[in-house]
């Protein structure tokens, strides 16, 4: 396809087409700028860098074809924004509104089978989400050399993701399989090698300090510290309106009663204002 | 552990800036004693982060034993956090004092290549050259077997060739995530194979085509004896757009573009030499007028590998009629580019294999060209204007005789000479930009 798309009217009787030339001559150093390549508001100069270099070669305006030009007339740039037909990620239903023309062109989601036991596994799990994830991959072909057989794979770290695959694994290659069942055996072989690393874990902190190692506080210590302070301000609050409040009532009490009874009230809150200046 | 406080004082002491040390010449009793204490501080600072560093390097994850969460961290006041610290270096304290671990064990690796001594001599040089030779040859074997995986610095100093392109490598370079489903550019519809977890997914034989073609028209240009412009402004991109424009003997760009560069190049890039070279890429002589006051060099392709950010100069390569390359994303502009590559503009490990092989690429037509030209089979013409050199054009404007001065003829003989098409090595001409 290394033919000239040059057949638009607009481009053959561009009647500016020297002074493109001359602002594209290289000896020129004044730019006029055309708007031959423009389409509702969209620039397509650089699609039509060929379809420009041919006609400035045939006008003459430059002598010399660039260096690109054999390489670009013979790799034409691919077609542009036109819409396809998306990929089919789902069977299209007959009265489904994905068939409207102005919904026909829109991506569609891609799911797997592994999506729904992924939701169920995390829903059962949710602080298997909270351990940090590597998802570098060496060569794209790692998904290649697994064997499910077995839940642990070398090179790959246990997660939510090994059981899926040994569930999905054990639907497709043990016979007489439920969902249930698959669930429950992949479930099992994950709770017991986590058992492991925690018991690894403890031994490993038992080792540490017998070797002479300080640990820091631990998430609970550090939780009731700051529960212990939280508490003790509280404390200081409650008393502050404990004493308010007692004051009012004084205040409510003392409010009835005789001339005597009053002056007794001055005295009081004299006595009350005392305490307030620090 | 008195030793090693001494050694970390030492190593503190020199790197403590001329004005402290100045300063602490001059000062007095009091004065000493606060910079003393100050740098007591530093120094407790630095080692605690250092003995961190080279922990982790060593030990690896475990040493650290059971530090808070990190997703508690932001709750926490500073007075737990400086105990973590202090219960941390003093296991590490106690652990030295138990096996009797060195300081000058440990160390970092900051560059990958060590610094040498300008000053060692040549023989030295050589000697130490051919020892490590021999202790690679004799030590490489033993130990175990390290199964194939992903090194990411081989993506620079070994990038992938056009053939070597597959869609597994694409798509563990992360080349098919695009942006939000919100954020596209609708033009791009045709490259999204689906959407996933929010993001669109560009379609990795999409990728992989488009990447290939771009490919051929950069071996084409090379072969052709264009100069190639690689541009890659973002952090990060700059070593693999250098390494892309090594390989296809063009220029790089990794630093901002300053608009007018080519509109108005004679003005932005007048302190540019220009030489001329022949067949061979050797420089002729007797152009040093000509070239003097030759016009600013302007690329003949240009591989921009973050286009959103390089707006303007996409704009002036399309108004001078320059084709373009460009790495586009779901949610770029693919007019802007002659020829886009659908692929993610976000990932460096993505951008360093699409500048690796479009870098290779430029390397094969460059070779290409070369082995014809040592054939005699030149593939360019030179550009119109240029002339003969001084010399044969005085003995042509004599042989013409003193009433018929010879014209600047185009020069049609293409054994000759080639103008503009390459400039210094001194990092002239269209590299000129990357000293800003």
């Amino acid at each position: 396809m290394g033919t000239k798309e040059g057949h638009e009217p607009s481009d053959i009787v561009d009647p500016d087409v020297t002074i493109a030339a001359e602002a594209l001559n290289p000896e020129n150093s004044f730019g006029i700028h055309r708007r031959g390549a423009v389409m509702r508001g969209l620039n397509l100069k650089p699609s039509r860098v060929f379809q420009t270099a041919s006609l400035l070669l045939e006008s003459q305006s430059i002598s010399q074809a660039p260096p690109w030009f054999k390489t670009i007339g013979s790799i034409p740039p691919g077609e542009i924004m036109t819409r396809t037909q998306p990929v089919q990620h789902r069977d299209s239903n007959r009265k489904s509104r994905t068939r409207k023309p102005s919904k026909m062109f829109k991506p569609q989601l891609i799911e797997y089978e592994e999506d729904r036991l992924r939701r169920e596994f995390y829903r059962d799990h949710p602080w298997e989400l909270a351990r940090p994830r590597i998802v570098l991959e060496n060569d794209g072909k790692d998904a290649q050399k697994c064997d499910w057989s077995r839940i642990q794979q070398p090179g790959r770290p246990l997660t939510g993701e090994s059981v899926i695959q040994r569930q999905l694994w054990l639907l497709n290659n043990v016979p007489g399989m439920s969902n249930a069942q698959a669930y429950d055996v992949a479930r099992r072989e994950f709770y017991a090698l986590r058992h492991e690393e925690e018991v690894e874990r403890r031994i490993a902190r038992e080792e540490a300090s017998w070797t002479g190692a300080y640990f820091g506080k631990s998430a609970i210590d550090v939780g009731m510290e700051l529960e212990d302070k939280t508490y003790e301000s509280w404390k200081a609050w409650a008393t502050r309106e404990a004493e308010a409040i007692d004051l009012q009532r004084n205040a409510a009490y003392t409010g009835l009663g005789t001339g005597s009874e009053e002056e007794e009230v001055e005295t009081e809150v004299d006595a009350a204002e005392e305490p307030a200046l620090p | 552990m008195k030793s090693i406080e001494q050694e970390m004082c030492w190593m503190k002491i020199c790197s403590i800036s001329d004005d402290a040390v100045r300063a602490s010449e001059n000062a007095t009793s009091a004065d000493s004693f606060n910079l003393e204490s100050s740098q007591v501080d530093i120094r407790q600072h630095s080692r605690s982060t250092m003995i961190l560093r080279n922990v982790a390097i060593r030990h690896g994850r475990k040493a650290l034993a059971a530090p808070t969460p990190r997703s508690l961290l932001r709750t926490l006041t500073t007075e737990t956090l400086v105990e973590d610290r202090e219960a941390i270096e003093h296991s590490i304290d106690n652990h030295w004092k138990e096996t009797g671990a060195n300081l000058n064990q440990l160390y970092t690796t900051n560059a990958l290549h060590p610094t040498r001594d300008p000053s060692e001599s040549i023989k030295k040089v050589q000697k130490d050259f051919i020892l490590r030779q021999h202790i690679k040859k004799r030590t490489s074997h033993i130990g175990s077997n390290i199964t194939p995986h992903y090194e990411p610095h081989q993506l620079l100093i070994n990038p992938p060739r056009p053939e070597d392109v597959t869609l597994e490598l694409l798509m563990a370079s992360q080349s098919h995530l695009g942006h939000a489903t919100s954020l596209w550019n609708p033009m791009n519809q045709r490259y999204i194979y689906g959407v996933r977890q929010g993001v669109h997914i560009i379609s990795l034989e999409v990728t992989a085509a488009h990447l290939r073609r771009a490919a051929k028209v950069v071996e084409g240009v090379a072969y052709h004896g264009g100069l190639i412009l690689f541009v890659g402004t973002r952090p990060g991109q700059a070593a693999s757009v250098v390494k892309a424009a090594k390989l296809a003997q063009g220029c790089h760009l990794f630093e901002k573009w300053i608009p007018g560069t080519i509109t108005n190049g004679d003005q932005i890039l007048a302190k540019c030499e220009v030489k001329v070279v022949d067949g061979l890429d050797k420089k002729v002589e007797g152009f040093e007028e000509k070239a003097a006051e030759w016009k600013a060099l302007r690329p003949d392709l240009v591989v921009v590998l973050n286009p959103r950010e390089n707006y303007i100069l996409l704009h002036e390569c399309g108004l001078n009629n320059i084709p373009t390359v460009g790495v586009i994303d779901t949610d770029a502009d693919p007019t802007w580019v002659t020829y886009p590559v659908p692929a993610n503009d976000d990932s460096l490990r993505c951008i360093q294999v699409i500048a690796g092989v479009l870098g290779r690429a430029g390397e094969a037509g460059q070779k290409k060209r070369l082995e014809a030209a040592k054939k005699g089979d030149i593939t360019w013409l030179p550009p119109p204007g240029l002339g003969k050199p001084k010399e044969e054009e005085e003995k042509e404007n004599k042989a013409a005789g003193p009433g018929e001065p010879k014209g600047k003829g185009v020069e049609l003989n293409a054994d000759e000479v080639e103008s503009g098409r390459r400039s210094r090595p001194g990092s002239r001409g269209l590299e000129e930009e990357d000293d800003d």
